[in-house]
This record gives C-alpha cells, structure tokens and sequence, in this order.
C-alpha cells in the first residue's frame, strides 16, 4: 500500500482563528491524508514538530497579519535543520502584494480566502508524490 | 385556542388552503422552476409562496404583541427607531493606543455615536506584546493594551462620561483585566463608576470554543471570571451590560442562525443561574445581559432570527425566573454585519453585501449595528473604508426610510412563518443541551465546537461545489483580478510597547505591583470577585501579562479537543 502523505497544520503566533486551519486539516484527512493538528505555535515549535513526525506537508495558517514574519521563519528553520524537502504552504488572510514576497521566501504556496479545498488537495497530491 | 383569538378568521384559513391547493397544481406547476430544493442557510425549507394559512396559528397578543411589551416580537422598545435610531457604532482598534485613540476621535467627528473598541490578539489572550509568543502579533487586528497607562493614553480626550464605550474584551481572560482598566482610569479622571456607560463583551464561549488561541483557561474557570464580572458590574456599575453574549463570533467561526441563538441564550440562562446562586436578585442583573449577533446573507432568515430571539428569551427568562421587572425580559442585540461572507475577491462588491446585511439588522430591530469594511476579508480597515462602512450604516438610518414605522415586515405571512420555524429549532436544540448538563459542560466535552465544525464544512462544501453562489468567488469571476485600493498597514506597535512596560516597570513601586498580584492570587484560592481585586490591581500598574499568568497558575489551562 502506498504510505499517505503526512500533514502538519499549525497556526502562526497568537493568530485565533481555527475556522480555515480546521476546515482545510478536516478536508485533508477526508482526502485520506494524515494530520496533525498542532494549534498556535511559534516557528521554532512547528519545525521541531514537523520533524519529529516525519510530515511531508507543513501547512500554516494565519488571519492576523504576521505572516510577513513568521511564515518565512518556519523556511529558514527548517532549512537549517536539514528538513528542506518538506513542503511549506500557508492558508489565510494575506495581500495580494505579499505572495511574491512569499514564495520568494520559499512559502510553497498562498491559498487565500475562499480557496476551495480540492485546489489545496491538487496542490499537495502532486507536489508530495 | 379560540376563534376569537385566532389571527384569521378559520372558514377564511380553510378558503384560502383549497385555493393555494389549486392553484399550485393548475397555476404554478406547469411552470419551470430554477429548483425544486428552495431552503434558508440554516436548511429550512422555503415554500413558494406563503398565505395566512402559514401563520393562521398565531394568537396575536400572546405570540407577536406591541412593542415594548411581551414577548417583545415587535421590538423591545415601544417607540424602536421612532424615539431613537439604533446606535452607530463602528468597531475599531489597531496599534498602540495613541494610534487607535486619533481614530476613535476621527470616527466619533464624522458622527459615530459610540466608541466600538477591539483589542489585539495578544491583549484579548492576556499576553504582553513583549512575550515571545505576542512578538509577531502586537498592535494586529486590535489596539495593544499591556497596562492601565495604554488605557489613560486610549480616551485620552475622550469623554467617556458622555459616551457609552463597548470594550470588545472577548474573552473573560481578557475582560477581566482591560475592563478594570477601564473603571480604573475613570476612578483616576474623578469619575464615579455609576457614571459610565458601555458594554464588555466578556463570553466564555469566546475563550474555550470560538477564538482558541495559547493558554486557554478551563472553560469553568472562564465561566467564573465572566459571571465576576457581571456581579461587579451589578453591584458598582449600574449603566454598564458586562456582557455580550456573541452569537456573531460563534457564526464567525462556522454555526448556523439556530445555533447562533441556541448557544448565546444556553450561556446567558447558564450565567442567570450562576448569579442568582451568588445571591443576586434576578432584576438586579437580567436587564443589563446583552447579545451580540450576525447579519449573514440570509436576508429574511436572519431578521426571522432576531424576532424568534427575542420571543424565546421573553418565554424562558419568565418562565425559569419570574422577574418582576419587564426589563429582564427584553433581549436586547448588537449587530455586526457578518465577516465571513465578505470575499477578498472584488472587495468593493462588499460594500453591496454589508448594506444588506446591515438593512436585515434595522428590519429585525437591532440595537446598535456595525457595518464592515470592504476590505476586512484582506487587513483592518483603512480609514477610507471605515469611513464608508460609516456612511453606508448613516445612509440605511437617514435615506432608506427604515426607520419610520416599527418592525415593518412583522405580519408578513412569510416572516411570521420563519419565525416560528426559527423558534421551534432553537427551542428543540436548547433542551438538547440542558440534557448535557448545560453550556460548560457541553463546552467541557467538546461538543460545542463539534457542532460548529461540521456546520462550518457542510457551509465550505456548499461553496466549493457552487451550490452556494458567491458572487466573484464561484461565480461572476474576474481573471487577472487587480486590487483597487490600498491595504491597511499596522503601525509600528512592539517596540514602542516595549519601551512603555520597560519604563513603567522602573518607575512602579516594586513591592506594591507584587502585593496586587498575591492579592488576586488569594482572591483565586479564596473564590472571591476578582474584578473587585483587580480594579485595584491595575492601578499598581501591574502588566495584563502578569495579572492572567497569575490567574493560568490559580486555575491552570485546558486543551480544547478542536481536532
């Protein structure tokens, strides 16, 4: 059997909207990926979690306006330790203007309001395998 | 029921059923319809067309009333818009207080009549913006407060004996600390707190299933600090509702209008019950319990919503309390125009949306209403946009005529129908959570947040396969879309936060700030009022920081099984 691709969903900071984060984490495991539901958490947590569970997606979400900071952290960490195959994706409330800067950064992919679950599930299934 | 009391004559009712019989089979049928499956947002399914057949079983008096009398269906003041508009009152906050304190000036000069004032997710989960946790998000989506100085800086100027101010505290963690801020900088402008007038949001729902952020408190320990709030306010606040039961985040984050109303009124009977086992009288406090509620897109479901509303809370507040004072019976609302049917595609096409949600508010007889900016689906609103959900709110009071004659849909075959439909679902999910022992513990489990999440993906689903039309989102599109207008960049805010708690932690009185905190500390263990203690905690300028890690360390926190 083909292993299923492995999901972290974390939120950025102290940002305290589950709505998206859950929403999207409930479409992924309903696509038959597996999830881990990581809450709030800082840059350093999120890696050293997306590490320890060996995922191959790490999705963040954040409606309150500090991805400019700290989604790139979670790039740079990662890539730090060693981790830099795994994928990076960040869900949202984010300009427009700031998605070049972004994936320029190395965010993998933005999905803004409204994005419908089967484009972030595309996204993932074909990059991951 | 009596014939005399009956809202049709019956012989009339039963003329009118065999008609509508007929001519939905020879008029009607031979017609094509768009659909057979017509139903509200919340799944009601919608006929037709409606006669009084649909509302032949309302006993007038007894079901829809006058206004300013019982049940209070037609509104709860016996003038409504007559006597006073609604209140305009605009939300707002962002950066430190001396940014946010210039657009409360600005809003209340363009003729706002209330402050409305939101706090930064770190102040609304009791953080200081120099945590590392806050370090990212201080001065976002709301003003930063970390001491009683950034609320002496916030209404500056301001005369706050004049004007009624809603904190939008949101969760008890956070009320408990920023409305005793509050109190405290009038206590220090020489104002007697029975001067003041406003509201506090103040909902443990807010806290333990709506807005889950770090650290959250177990929701009795929520639940306490919320009903702490509301007996100080009893006792030294008369003027003040310290309490917004808010139905609007819970719809924000997913539920339906059933749920919405089902899960504020559980809350508030939860609160009523946990007062009068403190000792109050149940006139003492009811009159000033307050919701707070959505306008979604829903138009008629929506004003059907706040006229079931209020005939459920007359019914059961009677029922369960007996208050003596009408006062008690009155469920009085705010309404904000709902966020979450905004779209970040085509902003300006939200001005459209916000106009219909606001205008569904009036009809179903709001107190006070915001209408959102066009650009809250992307940042917080700029201040041209704030300054055009302004005037679209003064244009639907001023231009539209809305105002001249009280609940102006009320007697609609239709409305009245939906109403009772509305009720009806409220009432049987109501009794389902008393059998789970009632909200906290309902909370406690996780089933709350359950039934919000799966509301929450069945409404997403409906989206994502374009059985729920959004316009520019899943339909009516625009490739290559360009931005119109400019975006809201939050002012610089930790640093000079960061400066103002270091100076003030030079300047205070060391041993004074540390004798506060073990006094709420013991106020914790003793289960006393907390709000009495740290009204006067505050004033040692303790950081909000330090007053909630003293509360985390009494009650410890709680994970919510979100997931």
């Amino acid at each position: 059997m083909k292993k299923s691709i492995r999901v972290l969903i974390a939120r950025l900071g102290m940002d305290a909207h589950w709505r998206g984060s859950i929403m999207v984490a409930r479409a992924l495991r309903d696509a038959g990926m597996e999830v881990i539901y990581l809450g709030n958490q800082l840059p350093g947590e999120i890696v050293e979690a997306a590490i320890q569970e060996d995922v191959d997606v790490v999705g963040l979400s954040t409606l309150s306006g500090n991805h400019m900071i700290l989604a790139p952290e979670v790039v740079k960490l990662l890539n730090a330790k060693g981790a830099k195959e795994k994928m990076v994706i960040l869900g949202g409330s984010i300009p427009p203007d700031d998605i070049p800067k972004l994936k320029g950064a190395g965010i993998g992919e933005v999905f803004g309001p409204g994005t419908p679950f089967r484009n972030i599930i595309k996204y993932i299934t074909k990059l991951a395998s | 029921m009596t014939a005399a009391t009956k809202l049709y004559n019956p012989d009339a009712v039963k003329n009118i059923k065999k008609e509508k019989k007929a001519w939905e089979e020879q008029t009607f049928a031979p017609h094509k319809k768009r659909s057979d499956d017509f139903h509200t947002l919340s799944a009601i399914p919608i006929q037709a067309l409606y006669t009084p057949a649909d509302a032949s079983d309302l006993n007038y008096m007894q079901d829809l009333g006058l206004p300013g009398e019982g049940p209070f269906v037609r509104g709860v003041y016996p003038t409504m818009y007559r006597g006073r508009s609604w209140t305009i009152r605009q939300l707002a906050g962002f950066g430190p207080p001396e940014e946010t304190n210039m657009r409360y000036k600005f809003l209340l000069k363009e003729g706002a009549n209330g402050i409305n004032g939101v706090f930064d997710y770190p102040t609304l989960r009791g953080f200081d913006s120099t945590d590392p946790m806050a370090r990212a998000d201080a001065g976002r989506g709301g003003v930063a407060i970390d001491t009683l100085e950034d609320m002496q800086i916030l209404f500056d100027g301001i005369p706050i004996e004049k004007i009624s101010t809603s904190l939008v505290t949101c969760q008890p963690i956070c009320n408990i600390t920023v409305q005793s801020m509050y109190f405290a900088n009038a206590q220090l402008r020489d104002l007697a707190l029975d001067q003041l007038a406003g509201t506090s949001q103040n909902d443990f729902l807010m806290e333990t299933v709506v807005t889950i952020a770090p650290e959250v408190l177990p929701p009795r320990a929520s639940f306490k600090l919320s009903c702490d709030a509301i007996e100080f306010c009893t006792k030294h606040v008369p003027r003040w509702n310290p309490v917004s039961f808010s139905g609007y985040n819970y719809r924000e984050s997913g539920c339906t209008a059933i749920q919405e109303v089902a899960f504020v009124i559980c809350n508030a009977i939860a609160c009523c019950r946990e007062l009068i086992r403190r000792g109050l009288d149940i006139d003492s406090f009811a009159p000033r319990l307050s919701f707070f509620l959505s306008a979604h897109n829903d138009f008629f479901e929506e004003i059907a919503k706040y006229r079931a509303a209020r005939r459920i809370w007359y019914r059961m507040m009677k029922e369960r309390f007996a208050p003596k004072d009408s006062h008690s019976l009155r469920f009085r609302f705010h309404v904000q125009t709902a966020g979450v049917a905004l779209t970040a595609q085509q902003p300006l096409n939200n001005i459209a949306r916000a106009a219909y949600h606001g205008m569904a508010a009036v009809l179903g007889g709001a107190q006070s209403v915001h209408i959102d900016g066009y650009d809250e689906a992307l940042c917080t609103p700029t201040e041209l946009s704030a300054l055009t959900a302004l005037r679209t709110n003064q244009i639907l009071q001023l231009e539209t005529g809305v105002t001249r004659t009280i609940d102006p849909l009320g007697g609609s075959y239709f409305i009245e129908s939906l109403t009772n439909q509305l009720e009806e679902k409220i009432l049987d999910l109501l009794e389902k959570i008393e059998h789970m022992d009632g909200i906290v513990r309902a909370v406690e489990t996780g089933w709350i947040h359950q039934e919000i999440s799966n509301a929450a993906y069945a409404y997403q689903q409906a989206v994502d396969s374009g059985k729920m039309p959004i316009v520019g989102l899943n339909c009516h599109r625009v490739k290559e879309e360009k931005l119109p207008m400019d975006l809201f960049e939050v002012p610089e805010t930790l640093s000079i936060q960061e400066k103002k708690i270091n100076k003030i932690k030079k300047k205070r009185d060391a041993a004074k700030a540390q004798r506060a905190l073990e006094a709420i500390a013991s106020c914790c263990d003793q289960d006393g009022n907390l709000m009495e203690v740290i009204v006067e905690s505050v004033k040692s300028y303790v950081t909000e920081g330090e007053i909630s890690r003293t509360l985390k360390d009494r009650y410890g926190t709680w994970t919510p099984p979100l997931f």
